[in-house]
Order: structure tokens, then C-alpha cells, then sequence
């Protein structure tokens, strides 16, 4: 290429700086565009000045959301666990925050052929379910391609319980703000749990989740790992709540001690 | 308390923050999904994605590179615009049609919503657009078309409809001044 193919092509791209900041560009065209912002300091400086300019425009079209979001959201939330600032993790969301979001080295999208064909099935799904599904991704950054395999397995496993029609969703918090949330069907008798705020555990303990019900023994429905969902099926319309308590690793086939939360099913369909 | 203080509590893991952040944002960000995709269950479902990524994201805000509201709103619409976008490949052709029939994009932005002080400054800027400027600018950003389409639909070449979106922007930007 010669000199002057190289200023024409350059400046090509520099002209396509405002179709960028209003989103008009076609794909290919969006990451050639990217790839060219990453080596030239100027077009960064004058898209993040134009995309400014281009949200003035959503000014106008501010308009109230659906009372019902407020709530699948806030829910949603309790279950959801939260990516840190890290490069790995940025990695995973990078096909969909353009670049002058993320900052000047925007991060490579080797996931993204991964993580993209898993929303698909689940567009359809209740609104709260394809919330939910939403933290499936954000615990999928640091894993390997052998972990990711088994999390899609699960995944596929946990979509049927968000997809039930009934399908709802709970969260509750202890007093220092460590939360457990769920999605469960009723119809199903499975549901969803997430630990977050526990941290990790001493080598040799684990946390292991409990039904309960009226006068019957506690059952166990499976012991968490880290800060995966656990999906718990079998579970009766009689279950009152959910308990989770610390045990030695394997689990116990009772607690053997306190749980360190508990959260009502009554919310969710159960407790007939 | 201001969008952007609020963002760094939620990426501390704050809920009381996100529920007051969820306050002021909701608006914006389900009236610009709404307006891009037009569908209210499927605006619903993006708005709600956008939401969500906005708590599970909050630690990656940069509050040196602008607004709170900016980043959350700049997210809300590369998502509206990917939806809106997935759907007319799909193949939604009468979806397509109808908003052909809507033309010109502007108008029918000034039906929709209400009177408020911001809004009126930028709809006044707008005004002094010229009209290709305008058509451009709204085009692309409230209907979610690329600049090939808007080029084809206003039958202009590329390269003047690239201008009239950078003149468009910018035209904008002076108008609106310090207003922010």
C-alpha cells in the first residue's frame, strides 16, 4: 500500500467517527473502526466528544418503564453477581460495550462466539428467568474452556427452570448483607439458588442447602460451589423455605449446625 | 445524590445505591430503548438487560471519561440498535415497511413525548438543523439505521451523509452549549 492509499484510508476512517458514535455502522465496518481507534489517540478523543453529543439526543425520549421492571430488576439484582474492574472479566462483556466505554485498550472478544449463542434460547423466556440467565455470564470470565463446557451443560439445565411460565424469584439478605436468591417453579418443583457476600469458606467446610418442611426432617438439595448456582429439583409445594448451613466437605445428611441463612418459599409459589 | 456517585457505591456491591440509581436512570434508558425499538416487550426485555448490566458492570465506569448518565445511555442504545437490528434481519419486512411509513424519524419523536426544559432545548437545536442534518442525525440514532441505509433512504452519497451526521453532531454541541 502506498503513502497516499494510507492517508486515503485513513482518512476513510477518520469520516466514519459520527456514524460510530450514533451505532450506524455495519459490523465488519464497527470492528475495523475499533481496531483503528486502538492506534489513533485523536479518533478516541473525538468519538467519545460525538457520542456526548449523539446521548444529548436521548434527552427526548425519556419515558416511564413498566411499574412490574422495577421490580424483576431489583430481584434480579439480589441474584446477580457483580464482575470486578479486572482485564479477564472485562474480556467476557467486550462484544457489547464499545470501545470508548470500556477506555483506550479495549479488550480482546476471543468469548464472545461462547457466550453469545446461550441468550438466544433464552429471549423468549419470562422476563425475570432471562434476567436471571444474565448472571450465568457474568461468573463465566475466569473459566477454562473445560469449565465453560460443564457451565453450559448446567446452564442448558437451569434455562428449563427459567423458562417454566411460574417461574419467580426471591432474594433475601442476613444482617451483614450477604444475600441468597432463587428462581423457582413450582409447577417444576426446581429452582435456582445463589449464594453471594459468603466468601470462601475455610479448606474442609462447604456450604450445603436444605428444604424445609411442616414436620418433616430438613432434605438436602445439594452443596454450592463457590459462587455457582445450584439448581435443586424434588421440591414439594408443602417446602416452607430454604436454609443453607456450613458443613464438613461431602456435606452431612442433617445440618449439624445453624444455618447461616434462611429464605421463605411462600413468595414463589410454595407452602400450599 | 448524582448518578455518578451512586454508580461507584453500586459497584461496591451497594443495593439501597442501585434501587436510587434505578430511579434515575429507568426513564431515560427504557424511553431511548422504546424509542429504537418501538416493540414494548421487547423494549422491556433490553431496557431490563441494560439495567442489569448496569449492576453487574458498575465497576468498570470511568467517571474521567464522562457522565454516568452518558455511559449508561451510550450501553442502552448500542443494545437498542443491536435488537432493533437482529430483528429487521430476521426478517420482519412489514415491521420494516411500517417504519418507512413513519418517515420523517423527527416528527414523530415530537408527538411522543412531553414538554421539559432539556427536551425542548434539544428539540429547538434540532430545529436549526438543516433538514438533511436532522434526517441523518435521527435516522440513525432513533430508528437504529446504519449510514448506508440512511444514505439509501435519503438518496445521498455516503460521503455527504458521513458529513451531515459529523456536521449534524457537532451543529448540536454548539447549540446546546454548556447546557447539560
Amino acid at each position: 500500500m502506498s503513502f497516499a492509499d494510507r492517508l486515503l484510508r485513513r482518512a476513510d476512517l477518520h469520516s466514519l467517527a459520527a456514524p460510530y458514535a450514533l451505532d450506524a455502522l455495519e459490523p465488519a465496518e464497527r470492528l475495523r473502526f475499533e481496531k483503528h481507534l486502538k492506534t489513533c489517540d485523536s479518533c478516541a478523543a473525538e468519538v467519545r466528544a460525538l457520542s456526548e453529543d449523539a446521548v444529548r439526543l436521548a434527552w427526548l425520549t425519556a419515558a416511564p418503564p413498566p411499574a412490574a421492571m422495577r421490580d424483576r430488576v431489583l430481584a434480579a439484582v439480589r441474584t446477580t453477581p457483580q464482575e470486578s474492574a479486572g482485564w479477564e472479566s472485562a474480556r467476557a462483556r467486550a462484544p457489547q460495550l464499545p470501545p470508548h466505554v470500556w477506555g483506550a485498550q479495549p479488550p480482546p472478544r476471543t468469548r464472545a462466539p461462547r457466550t453469545r449463542p446461550l441468550l438466544v434460547p433464552f429471549a423468549t423466556a419470562t422476563a425475570a428467568a432471562a434476567l436471571v440467565v444474565a448472571s450465568l455470564f457474568a461468573v463465566q470470565a475466569d473459566k477454562t474452556q473445560d469449565q465453560l463446557d460443564a457451565q453450559q451443560a448446567q446452564a442448558s439445565e437451569i434455562a428449563n427452570v427459567l423458562a417454566a411460565p411460574d417461574a419467580r424469584a426471591a432474594a433475601g439478605e442476613d444482617a451483614q448483607g450477604r444475600t441468597i436468591g432463587v428462581v423457582a417453579s413450582a409447577s417444576e418443583g426446581r429452582a435456582v439458588v445463589t449464594l453471594s457476600g459468603y466468601g470462601e469458606l475455610p479448606s474442609g467446610r462447604v456450604h450445603q442447602l436444605w428444604l424445609m418442611r411442616p414436620d418433616v426432617q430438613p432434605r438436602s438439595l445439594g452443596l454450592f460451589d463457590a459462587d455457582t448456582p445450584l439448581v435443586a429439583s424434588g421440591l414439594d409445594k408443602s417446602a416452607t423455605s430454604l436454609a443453607v448451613t456450613v458443613e464438613p466437605d461431602g456435606g452431612s445428611p442433617q445440618p449439624t449446625s445453624q444455618p447461616v441463612v434462611q429464605l421463605a418459599l411462600k413468595s414463589v409459589g410454595f407452602g400450599e | 445524590m448524582e448518578a455518578d456517585e451512586l454508580l461507584v457505591l453500586v459497584a461496591g456491591g451497594d443495593q439501597k445505591a442501585f434501587e436510587e440509581l434505578y430511579g434515575l436512570v429507568s426513564g431515560p434508558v427504557y424511553g431511548l430503548v422504546r424509542r429504537v425499538v418501538r416493540d414494548p416487550a421487547q423494549s422491556e426485555e433490553v431496557a431490563q438487560e441494560v439495567l442489569l448490566e448496569l449492576w453487574r458492570s458498575a465497576a468498570k465506569f470511568d467517571p474521567g471519561r464522562g457522565s454516568a448518565l452518558s455511559w449508561v445511555l451510550t450501553l442502552a442504545h448500542r443494545r437498542a440498535v443491536d435488537r432493533v437490528r437482529s430483528a429487521r434481519a430476521a426478517g420482519e419486512r412489514e415491521r420494516r415497511e411500517a417504519l418507512r411509513a413513519n418517515h420523517p424519524a423527527f416528527d414523530h419523536v415530537t408527538e411522543e413525548v412531553e414538554a421539559g426544559l432539556e427536551r425542548e432545548w434539544v428539540r429547538r437545536c434540532l430545529d436549526r438543523l438543516t433538514a438533511l442534518q436532522r434526517q441523518s442525525v435521527t435516522l440513525a440514532y432513533y430508528d437504529g439505521y446504519t449510514y448506508r441505509e440512511v444514505a439509501e433512504r435519503l438518496s445521498l452519497p455516503l460521503g455527504t451523509v458521513k458529513t451531515r451526521m459529523r456536521d449534524g453532531l457537532t451543529q448540536l454541541r454548539k447549540c446546546l452549549g454548556g447546557v447539560a
